[in-house]
């Protein structure tokens, strides 16, 4: 009973964190010839397992992380805060620097010509923003930056779009065609072969196509979803 | 199992100054590590997952434009818990003034408990999750937030210690008390899922 003293203290050490590898093996070998000790060791892992079910949350840590970073991008730098205050004299200088650089560019009739030379081409394609809820954000082909999006704004290849939480769009295609976006999901048009594809890196989409279409595919992670009806809903986990 | 946590520590502390320094996805880095210890504080409140989330993503918009209010950026976990429980209690506030303002009565238990199901793991009902989350939520507050920020946190006693600047012994000590509380609540649901 003495010797069970010692492995009560180690379940201790299991509850808080603190158990080393070693002394887990030695708690393991303990429980295979002692039932009492396995009992409560497996009681205790069984509790914090029921806490760690009961308390999951549905939205996954990685698409969580995705979701707070279109918000912040979405924001202006200043809502932001962080960076802006530490950087705040720099961005300051920054301004100052910029505004300077924005009349010499005007007084010599070149603003800004320079810069959009720099740009990759936007190729736009037949298709619009035809709804939209709550925060939806593109980033262009060549640009960092995430924009909020917009109905009815044109659409280019290249373009990726982010639907938020609780967010969504609608993509009219040529030919009465839609495809629906749902929240939490990320789209992007790439050129394939010549021909506009969408790629769904996750979340999930439903397209709703004219009958009779032609060919129609929507690439995923895990392969390419040809559409042979006229309604399928694509879902990448 | 400490060597990792010295090294989970240091690295929140090089995520939080490259996330002053401008890198969006190593904060990005941070809401993924605490993000389900952040919903479960927000839960272990408002017994509404979805309502959770909206709170757990605020508290992070909220640590991201504070952050450079952070003194210690290695206790960046405790801190984040601490804005995640007064955004909780923010919210709380704003329910009350609403309902207020409308006259509203609250809602009754039954529609609370028509929320979705929010675990993948399919070893609990939702009902005997609901049972462990009011369970979990009547401890006293300094034992909730301990349990939540050692199960759903991954931080070990020592760890959480250091987090909210308290003594290890203190923390070992609520925590056993408090593992004491659920132990004996939670006996009839334990001894189901064993059966």
């Amino acid at each position: 009973m003495s010797d069970c003293r010692r492995y009560e203290e180690l379940i201790e050490r299991y509850l808080d964190g603190t158990i080393a590898d070693s002394q887990l093996a030695e708690l393991e070998a303990h429980t295979q010839g002692c039932e009492p000790c396995r009992l409560e060791f497996e009681r205790c892992v069984l509790l914090g397992e029921t806490i760690r079910e009961s308390f999951a949350p549905g939205l996954a840590a990685e698409r969580a992380g995705a979701s707070v970073l279109a918000e912040l991008a979405a924001q202006p730098q200043q809502r932001r805060g962080g960076p802006w205050l530490l950087w705040g004299r720099v961005a300051a200088a920054a301004c100052v620097l910029l505004a300077i650089g924005c009349l010499a560019g005007f007084v010599l009739g070149r603003g800004g010509a320079a810069k959009e030379s720099q740009r990759p081409p936007l190729t736009q394609v037949p298709v619009q923003v035809a709804e939209l809820h709550g925060t939806v954000l593109v980033r262009h082909q060549g640009c960092d930056v995430w924009q909020a999006l917009e109905t009815g704004s044109d659409v280019c290849l290249g373009d990726t779009f982010h639907s938020t939480a609780k967010s969504g769009f609608v993509l009219q295609l040529a030919k009465d065609s839609t495809i629906e976006v749902d929240q939490n999901s990320m789209l992007a048009l790439k050129s394939y072969n010549g021909q506009t594809q969408f790629f769904l890196a996750h979340g999930e989409c439903t397209a709703n196509l004219e009958s009779p279409h032609g060919p129609f595919f929507i690439s995923t992670p895990h392969g390419r979803v040809e559409a042979l009806g006229t309604e399928f809903t694509v879902t990448v986990e | 199992m400490s060597n990792e946590g010295r090294q989970a520590e240091s690295s929140d502390e090089r995520l939080v100054r490259a996330a002053l320094a401008g890198d969006l996805a190593a904060f990005g880095t941070l809401v993924e590590r605490y993000w389900n210890m952040a919903f479960a504080l927000a839960l272990s409140r408002t017994s509404d997952p979805q309502g959770a989330e909206d709170i757990a993503q605020e508290s992070f918009l909220k640590a991201y434009s504070q952050l450079h209010s952070l003194r210690d950026p290695s206790r960046f976990a405790g801190w984040v818990g601490r804005i995640a429980v007064q955004q909780c209690t923010d919210a709380a506030r704003k329910h009350r003034r609403r309902r207020a303002a409308l006259g509203a009565r609250a809602r009754p238990a039954g529609e609370r408990d028509a929320t979705p199901v929010y675990s993948s793991n399919p070893g609990l009902t939702e009902t005997q999750m609901q049972f462990v989350r009011k369970t979990v939520g009547r401890l006293p507050e300094k034992f909730r937030n301990l349990v939540i920020m050692r199960f759903m946190g991954g931080l070990s006693a020592v760890q959480i210690a250091q987090q909210l600047g308290q003594r290890p012994g203190t923390v070992r000590v609520r925590l056993h008390r408090a593992y004491k509380i659920l132990r004996k609540d939670l006996a009839p649901l334990l001894e189901e899922v064993e059966s």
